[in-house]
């Protein structure tokens, strides 16, 4: 799982900056974002398996940028981190796509944990696409080329 | 307070009106009595009236029998004894109140008599009867004693024949004469008499006054010319009297009717005595109703009053605790993410620490353990914290998860196996008395057994070394709740903790031991299920919590 790429997305400087020192001491690679467009650039700069999003109080952008990740990039698994786990929250994410979520304050342990889980599903999500893609050329490879 | 109530509904609601009826009662009875009165008087009157006409009539026909006899026969005639004897017999038949029969001759010698008196004879020409009938013609005198000595009155009358007037005269007899005044019965008092215009009796009064005395009260007589008059005068002997009073027209007398004020008067009296009775017995009868029902009415009054506080109270809890609702997810929000912030540093800091003791085994490992223990404190502390928003939290959230019936009677032993131990181990009996047949409740499990684990807690925090110590779980239905007791009989809770219980933070455990958030969730949760939680408690004699939860929520 070691070449998993972590996002964390938190307007919390200090917490994005130790936890990804802590991570990285792991040896997992981590990227940081304090806000979505920031976020949304790390995407297009780096590959993304996992992303742990600071949802904060419900109506602001956290929720925003889940629902734009998850659009843009659907295969990216996306852990919730909140501060105050109302279920509605709770609720709504998930049935916008989000994998789990996480109570603040939380271990880097238990962070780590999660993100492992989200990426082993990202993988398998992956292959099994990959898997489809395939059958699909060989039931009709002039389609697939068509579509190339 | 309900005393000042208590007399303002008696005085609104009842004096006024009591007083007004009383004014027309009063009226009604005045007027009433009034014209009563006048009946009386008009009645007294008529009496009066119908019986001087009588004896009127009375006197009347004996003049016209003496009439008829004075045309019907000469002086010649009626001289003779024998002759006269039959006419006077005649007469008798006519009237047995002719007593005797004379005739005299124009200067008033007594020529011929019939009668028991031996009167012939005698000269009348110097009486005054005499002389008044020479010059009137007819005359009925009052009564006098005359030669007999006796009292009696009579009838004369004057014949014109041929230039020599001859008289003839009647006695009539006293006693049917005054049977006849007498006679008559006007209540139990009533009687009649007759007196002259000078106030000389002419028949005998029953009730005092004999014939031929003077009335002593004749000069407060109010009379008139011709009518009956009514009149009173002052009380005589102490009896009051109402008179009726008219002249007759044949003799100068007047009729006197007359009747203790009290006899005459005693229906009216009567009357009136039992009206004031009844409105003095109904107007106590209705005071006191009254009085009682005003009383009734303020207690009520009061204890509504109570009531009001009582919600006001409670409203004000609600709010505060939602006030407070409001703020502790804010709150425990802010203060998580600093906590977030402080964890990741000391994970760095251990981290750190770790690299350094590892690398530098040669420094005292004493120093280390030191910066460790703090590390750990730290990270204790930082758990506390989070322990506590958490709590914040739960008690904050108002939303209703996933109802599901729940069995009270198998649900409460299984919280009850939870605490089991720990209440054996302290000696503390836990009693369940669940009443069978119960429906089950549409609740949320997981909060049920918050609040149930919370209140069992406290039960034994209560009950903590004391001796048959005890807790009391009933459960039962009433109507569409259901209804569940926990009791114990531990320390109590303070009156002047009562109100603040359920507000969060407050707690009377040591510092470290509480949240002071249990209650405050509790009451949240059975809010928010639809019911109502209540506690009773004396201080060293126990606690009970009451908890109503709907059934069946539709």
């Amino acid at each position: 799982m070691r070449d998993m790429q972590l996002l964390i997305i938190d307007d919390e400087e200090r917490f994005v900056k130790t936890t990804k020192a802590l991570l990285e001491r792991k040896g997992v690679r981590t990227h940081v974002a304090t806000n979505g467009a920031d976020a949304m650039q790390v995407f297009e700069k780096e590959r993304v398996d996992v992303v742990v999003l600071d949802i904060k109080m419900p109506g602001l952008d956290g929720i925003e940028t889940l629902r734009v990740i998850k659009k843009r990039y659907p295969l990216v698994e996306v852990i919730m981190l909140t501060g105050h786990a109302s279920p509605e929250t709770a609720v709504e994410g998930m049935s916008l796509g989000a994998f789990d979520y996480l109570m603040k304050p939380c271990d880097v342990e238990k962070l780590l944990e999660k993100a492992e889980a989200a990426y082993e599903k990202k993988s398998a999500q992956a292959e099994k696409a990959r898997k489809e893609k395939i059958d699909k050329i060989i039931s009709d490879p002039l389609e697939a080329l068509k579509k190339g | 307070m309900d005393k000042q109530v208590r007399k303002m509904i008696l005085v609104r609601v009842l004096l006024v009106p009591f007083l007004i009826v009383l004014a027309v009662y009063g009226t009604l009875v005045y007027y009433f009595s009034a014209y009563a009165a006048r009946q009386v008087r008009a009645e007294l009157v008529r009496v009066a009236d119908d019986h001087r006409t009588l004896v009127d009539r009375f006197l009347e026909e004996r003049v016209a029998d003496l009439r008829f006899i004075v045309s019907s026969y000469d002086m010649e005639t009626l001289q003779d004894p024998h002759r006269l004897t039959r006419i006077f017999r005649n007469l008798q038949t006519a009237s047995n109140a002719f007593f005797d029969l004379g005739v005299f001759d124009a200067g008033g010698k007594h020529l011929a008599y019939v009668g028991p008196y031996d009167l012939t004879g005698k000269d009348y020409g110097q009486e005054p009867w005499f002389v008044a009938v020479r010059d009137k013609g007819i005359f009925i005198s009052d009564e006098f004693l005359g030669y007999r000595n006796i009292p009696h009155f009579i009838i004369v009358m004057r014949k014109q024949e041929a230039g020599n007037d001859w008289y003839i005269r009647t006695t009539i007899d006293t006693f049917a004469f005054n049977d006849l005044v007498e006679n008559i019965r006007i209540g139990k008092t009533g009687e009649a008499y007759l007196v002259n215009t000078k106030g000389v009796f002419q028949s005998d009064r029953r009730s005092g006054g004999r014939l031929m005395a003077t009335d002593p009260d004749f000069d407060s007589y109010v009379l008139d010319r011709d009518a009956v008059s009514f009149f009173s005068i002052r009380p005589v002997d102490g009896k009051k009297f109402v008179y009726a009073a008219g002249p007759l027209k044949q003799a100068g007398w007047v009729m006197v009717v007359r009747q203790t004020a009290a006899d005459a008067y005693a229906d009216l009296t009567f009357a009136v005595i039992i009206s004031l009775i009844m409105i003095i017995g109904g107007g106590a009868v209705v005071l006191v109703m009254g009085f009682v029902q005003a009383s009734a009415i303020a207690g009520r009054l009061k204890l509504a009053d109570m009531e009001k506080q009582q919600m006001k109270t409670q409203l004000v809890i609600a709010g505060k605790l939602a006030e407070v609702g409001e703020m502790s997810t804010g709150l425990a929000h802010e203060i998580n993410n600093p906590l977030q912030v402080m964890k990741s540093e000391l994970a760095m800091i251990n981290e750190v620490v770790s690299d350094i003791s590892d690398r530098h085994g040669g420094y005292d490992p004493k120093e280390f353990e030191v910066l460790n223990e703090s590390i750990l404190q730290i990270a204790i502390q930082i758990e506390r914290c989070a322990k506590i928003t958490q709590g914040l939290l739960r008690f904050a959230r108002k939303s209703e998860i996933a109802l599901q019936p729940v069995d009270i009677g198998t649900f409460i032993p299984e919280v009850v196996d939870m605490v089991e131990q720990r209440a054996g181990v302290e000696n503390i009996r836990i009693i369940q008395e669940l009443q069978d047949g119960v429906p089950p409740v549409m609740s949320d499990p997981n909060q049920l057994q918050q609040v149930f684990l919370n209140l069992f807690n406290n039960a034994l925090y209560a009950l903590k070394g004391k001796t048959g110590a005890e807790i009391r779980i009933r459960s039962l239905r009433e109507g569409d709740d259901l209804v569940i007791t926990v009791a114990d009989n531990g320390c109590g809770i303070a009156p002047e903790d009562m109100e603040k219980i359920y507000l969060p933070f407050f707690t009377t455990k040591p510092v470290g031991q509480g949240t002071g958030l249990g209650l405050s969730t509790v009451y949240g949760i059975i809010e928010g299920l639809g019911g109502s939680i209540t506690v009773e408690s004396e201080v060293n004699a126990g606690t009970v919590f009451t908890i109503r939860l709907p059934i069946g929520r539709t």
